[in-house]
């Protein structure tokens, strides 16, 4: 490394500038414009065109977009929403940054907390928001813990709306044709597979392309094996993966496989598929969160009445559930960050959220509708009793977490064995945290 | 003199009205090239050499700064499994989605070019699959593929072979080439039409006379078909040499790379440097090594086709 820094702007002025010379700078000029942002104004308070990027799917666009309808309408701006649904955080953001280096990008965007969001706050894309913060008061109004998940290097980068809280979800008939009730151990859930295996049926929906939906398994596993705080100590690397720990949780992974607790080739299996299986009969239960209850029950226009939820079993106090945040950035190069956050201040007040639906609001006072929402109703209650641990693809940064997707796949073929892998998890968490 | 002189100005006067042509004659080609130069050097010549550039980079995607690091990217690319992985993937790629379509798309033309009832029907089902979008294509084959409600598994079982039924996208064993299959599938259409247009441009007096000299079918392929293919081979082949370097999105769409890296490619690699890992300098030298491998390759082959056909 020659140790001279440069910017990429300035390489591309310079590239730009001789282009221009050429007569050609009408092509290039995108890239030099260095007050681009969503909206073409160039001051905080420019126009009042915002757009806004989020992940919403069918079962929400609507509501999200009537939403935006209200804000413009009471604001006098006009607000444009693209939503890329799909992959969950593979795809989006790619996306997010293919818009963002393009020159323009959105005002606002939704975004997942941890290690998915702090990029855009390292890279200085998001802006810092504490101004809005002490403007708007979302200190006093939004969950601490999950303003910390959207917090990176002391910068408030985003604002927190939803706070999931993943668990088992299941499907009643099904446990009650296995002669099953939800587990109150890990042995109780042991035996409750082994049941609902002798009844015909696959415990776990859980699928492996990606990798995210089959590491909540590993990560129960660990937090059962490892306990909370050498749990969380693993995910920041302040303690070695190495150790027996983490081999029985390497070990009851390979078993939940090699004994059908796990769909048939789950590794292969794409989880848009395989997730919403125990509302289809198909699987006993799966391991989500709260929003499955809109997405996956009323988009199947079943009833919340035959399906449940309940916390998995740790064998630990206090007995703690995977989580993470979502929330929205602002754009640092927006012209219109002042209407952008008047825009987030309307969807994190809590009539908004009750609107959205938002199954697992951050804001005090947003709590989902027990009456429409009854599972989600219940998992809000969890979330005030119980601490989280930070879900594994948001505790590390992307590349660290496929390198340890490609140690859960090589388990789950009989390539590598538990204690081998425990040792490659080291080696993956300690080269993440030596460059830290 | 006079004479002399009259001579001398129209030599002169000849020479400048040459000059002139022979000024004007150079320069105008390029004016008519000029259009499509700006866009080729606007969207392609410069991206690549600003690629080349980042390529030398410690750029992470977003930032607004970096560092000129050398080559230290290209030589990280040496002690990266991963891409050692993803180069042998290609290779197997490449003359597997190569040489099957092409073998499949010629036989099916030569019985296509024969009377066969509802022809129209049949050129239109092979070549089908390949105007479908990649990311349907690989819904529908992960669907095939799900290893408990899947066709393929299901039929395996039907007809007794329900030992053969495998996890088929995943396991590491089978992965790559349970994708390569829907590969073949949606390509094997374009050659076989490209092949048809040319058997039906081969005189038939040909094969009459072959048959005449008492040539069975086969000699009548060998030496008549096969030479008079020459053209449409040429094509064919360096299409499919550059469809195979460009894979990107049915692998992408279809497996993610996985199961872990199992089927990755260089092409998915690179795309998982640049936009998910935050190491644009890397994934941009991956990109350049790609870029000059299929240089490599393919511009022998072109060179030599063109030799040919000159």
């Amino acid at each position: 490394m020659t140790g001279k820094t440069y910017t990429r702007r300035s390489f591309l002025g310079a590239t730009a500038v001789a282009f221009a010379e050429a007569g050609l700078s009408a092509c290039t000029g995108a890239g030099t414009n260095s007050s681009g942002g969503g909206s073409t104004s160039s001051s905080g308070g420019g126009s009042n065109n915002l757009r806004v990027f989020t992940y919403e799917d069918n079962a929400t666009i609507g509501t999200f977009k009537a939403q935006i309808a209200k804000f413009d309408q009471q604001n006098g701006t006009t607000t444009t929403v693209d939503s890329l649904p799909g992959s969950g955080a593979a795809v989006y953001p790619d996306k997010l940054r293919t818009e963002l280096l393009g020159g323009s990008g959105p005002d606002v965007w939704r975004i997942w907390g941890g290690q998915i969001g702090a990029p855009y706050a390292k890279a200085r894309q998001a802006a810092d928001l504490a101004p809005y913060y002490t403007k708007y008061g979302w200190d006093s109004r939004i969950n601490q813990n999950a303003i910390a998940g959207m917090t990176f290097n002391g910068v408030k980068s985003g604002v927190p709306f939803f706070l999931a809280g993943m668990g088992g979800w299941y499907n009643k008939a099904l446990f009650a044709k296995a002669k099953v009730s939800v587990p109150k151990s890990y042995a109780e859930l042991e035996q409750a597979n082994d049941a609902l295996v002798a009844a015909g049926v696959t415990p776990a929906g859980v699928g492996g392309k990606y990798g995210w939906d089959i590491m909540r398994l590993f990560e129960y596993l660990l937090e059962q094996s490892a306990g909370p705080e050498l749990h969380d100590k693993l995910l920041t690397g302040a303690e070695s993966w190495d150790r027996p720990e983490v081999v029985t949780a390497f070990t009851n992974f390979k078993k939940w496989q090699d004994k059908k607790w796990i769909p048939q080739g789950a590794l292969g299996l794409d989880p848009a598929d395989i997730e919403p299986a125990y509302v289809q009969g198909k699987t006993a239960y799966t391991i989500t969160g709260q929003w499955t209850e809109v997405n996956a029950i009323q988009n199947a226009k079943k009833s919340a009445s035959d399906f449940g939820t309940f916390q998995l079993p740790t064998d630990h106090t206090p007995v703690r559930h995977s989580g993470f945040v979502e929330g929205y950035m602002i754009n640092a190069r927006s012209g219109n960050k002042d209407k952008a956050a008047a825009l987030i201040d309307f969807l994190v007040k809590p009539e908004t959220q009750k609107a959205l639906g938002i199954t697992g609001s951050t804001v005090n006072g947003a709590e989902p509708d027990k009456s429409k929402l009854p599972l989600a109703y219940q998992w809000s209650q969890i979330n005030k009793e119980s601490p989280f641990y930070t879900v594994q693809d948001q505790a590390f940064p992307k590349q660290q977490t496929d390198a340890y997707f490609s140690v859960q796949s090589d388990i789950l073929q009989g390539k590598t064995s538990p204690a081998e892998a425990a040792k490659r998890m080291q080696e993956i968490v300690s080269s993440w945290t030596q460059k830290q | 003199m006079a004479t002399t002189t009259a001579s001398a100005g129209t030599t002169v006067s000849t020479r400048t009205r040459t000059r002139r042509g022979t000024q004007h004659g150079r320069v105008t080609p390029w004016l008519f090239a000029l259009p499509a130069l700006i866009v080729y050097v606007v969207f392609l010549v410069y991206p690549a050499f600003s690629s080349l550039f980042f390529s030398l980079t410690d750029w992470d995607g977003l930032s607004p700064d970096y560092h000129v690091v050398g080559l230290d990217n290209y030589r990280a690319m040496l002690k990266d499994p991963v891409v050692k992985q993803a180069a042998v993937n290609n290779l197997i790629w490449s003359v597997v989605t190569i040489v099957v379509p092409v073998v499949l798309g010629l036989v099916l033309a030569v019985l296509l070019n024969g009377k066969v009832r509802g022809k129209p029907v049949l050129r239109m089902v092979f070549y089908t699959p390949g105007v479908l979008p990649l990311v349907a294509v690989a819904s529908i084959w992960g669907w095939l593929y799900n290893p408990q409600y899947g066709a393929v598994n299901a039929l395996l079982r039907d007809i007794g072979l329900g030992s053969l039924a495998q996890p088929w996208l995943g396991q590491n064993s089978t992965a790559l080439a349970a994708v390569m299959v829907p590969a073949i599938w949606l390509r094997t259409g374009f050659p076989m039409l490209l092949y048809l247009a040319a058997l039906q441009g081969i005189p038939q007096d040909q094969y009459e006379a072959a048959t005449m000299d008492g040539a069975g079918r086969f000699q009548q392929f060998w030496y008549i078909t096969m030479p008079n293919l020459r053209g449409a081979n040429y094509i064919v082949i360096a299409l499919s040499l550059i469809d195979s370097f460009k894979v990107f999105d049915l692998i992408y769409a279809t497996t993610y790379g996985g199961p872990g890296t199992a089927t990755q490619v260089m092409g998915t690699w690179m795309y998982f440097n640049v936009f998910q890992y935050y190491q644009a300098g890397y994934g941009t030298a991956i990109a350049v090594v790609i870029s000059l491998a299929a240089i490599a390759v393919g511009i022998p082959y072109v060179r030599s086709q063109t030799k040919e056909h000159q």
